[in-house]
């Protein structure tokens, strides 16, 4: 077997209260793109940290061309050929092309003063090969996001790179830069530098990767050539899911059934566009109806209910509530017309870990508890009890900090929030994660149980048990863009999944 | 970008009509600005050293009323001493028909005013008279005068640099001396007996290093009855000198003068003792500088005495330019007088006073 | 094991005392102070000392409570000793036409600088410490511009405020008191301020929320521009006289002090509206000490940055 670029062997990293990598063994060879994929909390970033010399493992050795290494930091991983570029691009936007490009290494003329002259020609002469014909004079920060990244490309080659670290390239790229971006990877591959490509875009991982290895919960989920594996098998891996062997009707609370009314839908968003993140999404929620949003981590669907919330600022496209256009990029007039989100990132945009429980709840139905301004304590204090015995919230009491709470508890708050503001149709994002399995039960029952009430509810979750249970429709999104819609009998895991890992231009 | 400017804008253009339907309080009796020292008695009180004359300096002759004469003012006159400073040098020149005048204002800025210097320098300036803003930095400018020969007064402070070589002299106060006449001053207001608190200029500077050691010189030299029980900084502002007093007068009722080492914390302290119910001369006050409002407060009971640090160098820089001119030796520091104010002369003076 | 058992604990006790510390820190420091002076410093316990302490003491706590307002919600304003300067100056402006409309001038220039800082902070989305740092130069500036130099006035109306006596206590503590309560009712019972330390705590989820977050903002450093001005007219009052070039100098520190001491974390989030009174009193009453005692001032200072630091590290040690 050939030599290893870079081997990592047994590498387990923690942190308090989770173990983000266990036992995991990575070997990249020379010459190779490898795909490294999986969801949230995977632990992919950590692996690639720890690869790079940010961290270092608590356990495991890393192998550099065979010899045992150690990173104390991310300079020393440079030193020895790693480099990392990342989604967001770490160069000086306001000196030039140029200079960014290289900088630190400026050929200088015999007076010891940068020679510009050269340093012109050297940057063009680079960026040429990239497939860039601009002013490298130029700013930074006054070209393309494309260019900017291809720039922090070259640079990172340059610094005799044997390893390209390289995660989401292509979160800002446009479809023509994209291209340009492979064409380098295919040269790079050819001159034998080899690249970890960290991406959720299925067709690019099968345009461009040989290998692929899949994490999931801090641990190797698969390893081998992808194109041995079939689109539908990456998905399931990914999503912790075997299709060989799913189970039916599993440990969800939820019924499955609901009363849905066949009326005029609640919430209605159209075409909604949030380029690049969305393209022409359109979803609906009828009352007493679960609607649940599929597709992979970055496929859209936190940004689907962020649109709808007036927390994106959408490009095109409209959101009514019964009727009523709602005005965008507000979601304030999103939550007066009845819709409002549970955030997925609970602690850094659900809860407020300064203020009690109590201050937590009302938070959003603040104008409707208030005279002339002035908070009325009764009011709240009734509304807060009501939500926090239906929820069965467990604090000492309800002027407790809501970060001393348990995740579980933390989360009901944010839903008792959304509920306070006498909300029809609430948006979910992830509710059920990183809660334990007591609280998770809760949550799902509470679900069904407001659907019963009338309530439209747009579900989101990775979870694909939770997503075929609990929805009565599933909308599937991929890259920004609705891929399919599941209803009744077709909402199964197997569906759900064939419909992510089928391949693209469905957007039609 | 634009949005900024844009609310810059938008704030200058409240302050400009802020300005101008602005309408202060009428200052019906308020005594005009000072008129021009004419009066005033200046001459050279202290002559030490070695001398400096016109052929050990090695300049050439040039005529006073026609050659061009620049003047670099450090501060902007905002405070009555720059503001007497700048218009005895000109009211001193406007009388003895010096007619290229060049006055230049460095609004208290070293780099700023370096370049004046080297400006006037550059429009064939014969004589720089020029009040530091700094002792040190001034390197770049000394050389440049050196070449052309050109002699330099400084006034009020002093460089650091060679007299005679680098600059022909300086003209200034004796702070030491000033503390000294101001303890001469309490001694006799207090007839020798009694606690005394001191409000300290600003800490690390020199004039507070002087006017402080010749105050207690004198006292430890001429009253042993006077004990000095206090000495706290007002940082020569009137709001400082203010709340060490209430703070002073509260907790040490026994004072019985107060040392102010600038007019401003004198006032700041007869305001605080007006505040503390005290009648004037209840508490004896001394100060150093002689502005308009504090010999006002002679005149109304509340200062015994005010030692004037007198900042009208007009005549006494342009009669040594003259000496120098006619061949006279001038002494590489040259004292001003500076004069009192008393109970006795205050009311006649106020006049006189900047 | 035993060890690994044992070191939560103690990091527990640490923790615990840290939080006491932020919580209590600032009573126990003032009521150790005053037990000091009460033993060691002659003619202490009279009404006059205590009349004195709390007639300095106010502008500080008035643009404390400004400034806690602004540290609730994860700012800074800097700006508050040059808008003391600029209403001082405004006040003498504008005394031709009488007091009232000299202070009313006074309070509309000083929020109309919270209005400036507000609008760079909330909607160009400046970062407040460089927002409010431009606004210090620039409206110490303005002041220095407007009344250049020392100007005394006699207005008698004026004069009465700066040392006037109702029932015994000065003018000026009864308007400081009367706004402490204000400030305490804003924070406590009214939905501004409740949106104010949300947004302080968690700016994303405020706007998730659909609380008017950037109204919110600019609104705190109006108020926080306004309570600075009527310090500075306070304090004009009491010198009877304006001067801009030393009015308000470094009392930013002072307010930054106060808050920080005070148990107002500079994260924000939270706003101490009692503790804030007595961290300025406790600055206060440290100066008041080293003058009685005639010991140098500038350890004031020396004390202040220690106290800064010990407040910032015991907020810092609870949330780690």
């Amino acid at each position: 077997m050939a030599t290893a670029v870079l081997e990592a062997r047994g590498i387990s990293k923690g942190f308090p209260g989770v173990l983000a990598l266990d036992d995991v063994s990575f070997r990249l060879d020379a010459g190779q793109v490898h795909a490294l994929v999986g969801e949230n909390g995977a632990g992919k970033s950590t692996l690639i940290k720890v690869l790079t010399g940010v961290y270092r493992p608590d356990r495991g050795t890393l192998l550099l061309r065979d010899e045992p290494v150690t990173f104390d930091n991310p300079l020393a991983a440079q030193r020895a050929g790693i480099s990392t570029i990342y989604q967001e691009v770490n160069l000086v936007p306001q000196m030039s092309l140029a200079h960014n490009l290289l900088l630190g290494r400026e050929p200088r003329s015999r007076l010891g003063v940068t020679d510009t002259t050269q340093l012109y020609a050297e940057a063009e002469r680079v960026m040429t090969r990239y497939g860039i014909r601009t002013d490298v004079r130029r700013p930074l920060r006054s070209l393309g996001m494309g260019t900017q990244q291809m720039v922090a490309l070259a640079r990172a080659v340059s610094i005799e790179a044997r390893l390209v670290v390289m995660d989401e390239p292509t979160s800002a790229l446009e479809p023509r830069e994209v291209d340009t971006l492979f064409g380098v990877i295919a040269d790079l591959r050819s001159e034998g530098i080899s690249v970890i490509y960290v991406s959720h875009r299925l067709d690019e991982l099968y345009r461009i990767c040989d290998r692929v290895t899949v994490l999931r919960d801090g641990r190797v989920a698969h390893d081998g050539p992808l194109d041995e594996l079939a689109r539908v098998e990456l998905v399931a891996l990914m999503l912790g899911r075997d299709p060989a062997e799913i189970r039916r009707d599993g440990a969800t609370k939820f019924t499955g059934e609901h009363t849905t009314t066949v009326g005029e839908p609640l919430v209605q968003a159209r075409s909604v566009s949030c380029r690049p993140v969305l393209r022409d999404v359109s979803v609906q929620v009828r009352p007493g109806e679960v609607v649940g949003l599929g597709g992979l981590l970055g496929a859209g669907r936190s940004e689907t209910a962020k649109a709808i919330a007036g927390a994106l600022p959408v490009d095109a496209g409209t959101v009514t509530v019964a009727g009523q256009q709602v005005r965008r990029g507000s979601p304030a007039a999103a939550i007066r017309a009845g819709v409002s989100l549970v955030p997925e990132d609970r602690k850094a945009e659900g809860i407020v870990p300064t203020l009690s429980v109590r201050d937590n709840i009302a938070l959003a139905a603040l104008p409707q508890l208030s005279r002339s301004g002035v908070v009325s304590d009764a009011r709240i204090d009734r509304i807060v009890d009501s939500f926090m015995r239906r929820l069965r919230i467990k604090a000492a009491s309800p002027h407790q900090k809501v970060s001393e709470l348990s995740g579980g508890n933390q989360q009901k708050v944010l839903l008792a929030r959304s509920l306070a503001t006498g909300a029809k149709v609430l948006l979910l994002d992830e509710p059920t994660r990183g809660i334990d399995v007591g609280a998770k039960a809760e949550v799902q029952a509470l679900i069904d149980e407001l659907a019963a009430e009338g309530l439209g509810v747009l579900l989101i979750s990775s979870d694909l048990e939770e997503l075929v249970e609990g929805a009565d429709r599933v909308v599937v999104l991929r890259d920004g863009a609705v891929a399919g819609e599941l209803s009744g009998d077709q909402v199964t895991e197997e569906a759900i999944m064939a419909t992510i890992a089928a391949t693209g231009e469905t957007d039609g | 970008m634009s949005r900024i400017s844009g609310l810059a804008a938008i704030a200058l253009a409240a302050l400009l009509a802020t300005a101008a339907c602005a309408k202060s309080e009428d200052s019906g009796d308020t005594p005009a600005p000072a008129g021009s020292a004419g009066q005033q008695v200046v001459q050279s009180a202290g002559a030490t050293g070695p001398t400096c004359t016109l052929q050990s300096f090695g300049g050439q002759r040039f005529d006073l009323k026609k050659d061009v004469v620049g003047f670099s003012q450090s501060e902007k006159e905002a405070n009555p001493f720059r503001i007497a400073e700048t218009k005895s040098i000109k009211d001193e020149a406007a009388k003895l028909g010096i007619a290229n005048l060049r006055v230049t204002n460095a609004q208290s800025q070293f780099a700023k005013q370096i370049s004046d210097v080297q400006q006037l320098i550059a429009q064939g300036a014969k004589l720089l008279v020029i009040a530091p803003l700094n002792s040190d930095g001034w390197e770049p400018v000394l050389k440049q005068a050196a070449e052309k020969k050109i002699p330099i007064i400084t006034i009020d402070r002093k460089i650091n640099a060679q007299p005679c070589t680098d600059y022909l002299t300086f003209i200034g106060s004796d702070f030491y001396e000033q503390g000294k006449r101001a303890a001469d001053q309490m001694i006799q207001a207090l007839g020798g007996q009694g606690e005394v608190a001191i409000l300290l200029g600003a800490p690390g500077n020199n004039v507070t290093t002087d006017r402080t050691k010749g105050f207690k010189d004198r006292i430890q030299e001429k009253a042993p009855g006077i004990t000095i029980s206090f000495e706290q900084t007002g940082e020569f502002t009137r709001e400082k000198g203010q709340q060490v007093t209430e703070q002073l007068i509260q907790s040490r009722p026994g004072t019985k003068g107060v040392y102010a080492e600038n007019d401003e914390m004198a006032l700041g302290a007869v305001t605080a003792l007006k505040g503390a119910g005290k009648s004037p001369g209840q508490v004896k006050i001394v100060s150093v500088d002689g502005t308009r409002a504090a010999v006002q407060g002679i005149v109304d009971g509340w200062l015994s005495a005010v030692v004037e640090s007198n900042p009208r160098f007009g005549p006494l820089a342009f009669s040594t330019t003259q000496k120098f001119l006619d061949g006279e030796g001038i002494p590489a520091t040259v004292i001003i007088s500076d004069q009192e104010y008393t109970t006795a002369n205050a009311k006649e003076s106020l006049g006189n006073a900047y | 094991m035993a060890e690994l058992a044992a070191a939560p604990r103690v990091w527990g006790g640490r923790a615990r005392l840290l939080t006491w510390l932020q919580e209590y820190g600032v009573y126990a420091s003032v009521l150790a102070l005053l037990l000091f002076n009460v033993v060691f410093t002659p003619h202490f316990l009279e009404v006059a000392n205590f009349r004195t302490q709390l007639i300095q003491v106010a502008p500080v706590v008035i643009t404390s409570l400004g400034m806690a307002l602004v540290i609730g919600t994860e700012g800074i304003d800097l700006s508050v000793g040059a808008v003391m300067a600029l209403a001082s100056a405004m006040v003498v402006l504008y005394l031709g036409y009488g007091a009232p409309v000299a202070i009313v001038a006074a309070l509309i220039a000083g929020a109309a600088a919270g209005a400036a800082g507000g609008a760079l902070v909330a909607y160009v989305g400046v970062q407040p410490i460089v927002a409010t740092l431009a606004l210090l130069v620039g409206i110490r500036g303005m002041a220095n511009v407007l009344v250049p130099q020392l100007t005394e006035f006699r207005n008698p109306t004026l004069i009465t405020l700066g040392s006037r006596s109702v029932l015994g206590l000065p003018l000026v503590v009864i308007v400081a008191a009367v706004l402490t309560v204000l400030v305490a009712f804003l924070i406590k019972r009214t939905t501004f301020g409740r949106q104010l330390v949300a947004v302080g705590g968690n700016r994303a989820a405020s706007r998730l929320s659909g609380l008017p977050v950037r109204r919110v903002l600019i609104t705190v450093y109006i108020i926080s521009g306004l309570l600075a001005a009527v310090a500075g007219v306070l304090a004009t009052s009491r010198l009877q006289a304006s001067d801009p070039t030393s009015l308000g100098l470094l009392m930013e520190l002072s307010a930054i002090t106060a808050v920080v001491v005070g148990g107002t974390p500079l994260t924000g989030g939270r706003v101490r509206v009692l503790g804030t009174v007595m961290g300025a009193l406790l600055i206060q009453l440290l100066q008041a000490t080293l003058i009685k005692h005639n010991l140098p001032q500038s350890w004031t200072q020396m004390v202040q940055a220690v106290i800064i630091l010990a407040a910032v590290y015991a907020a810092r040690g609870r949330r780690a």
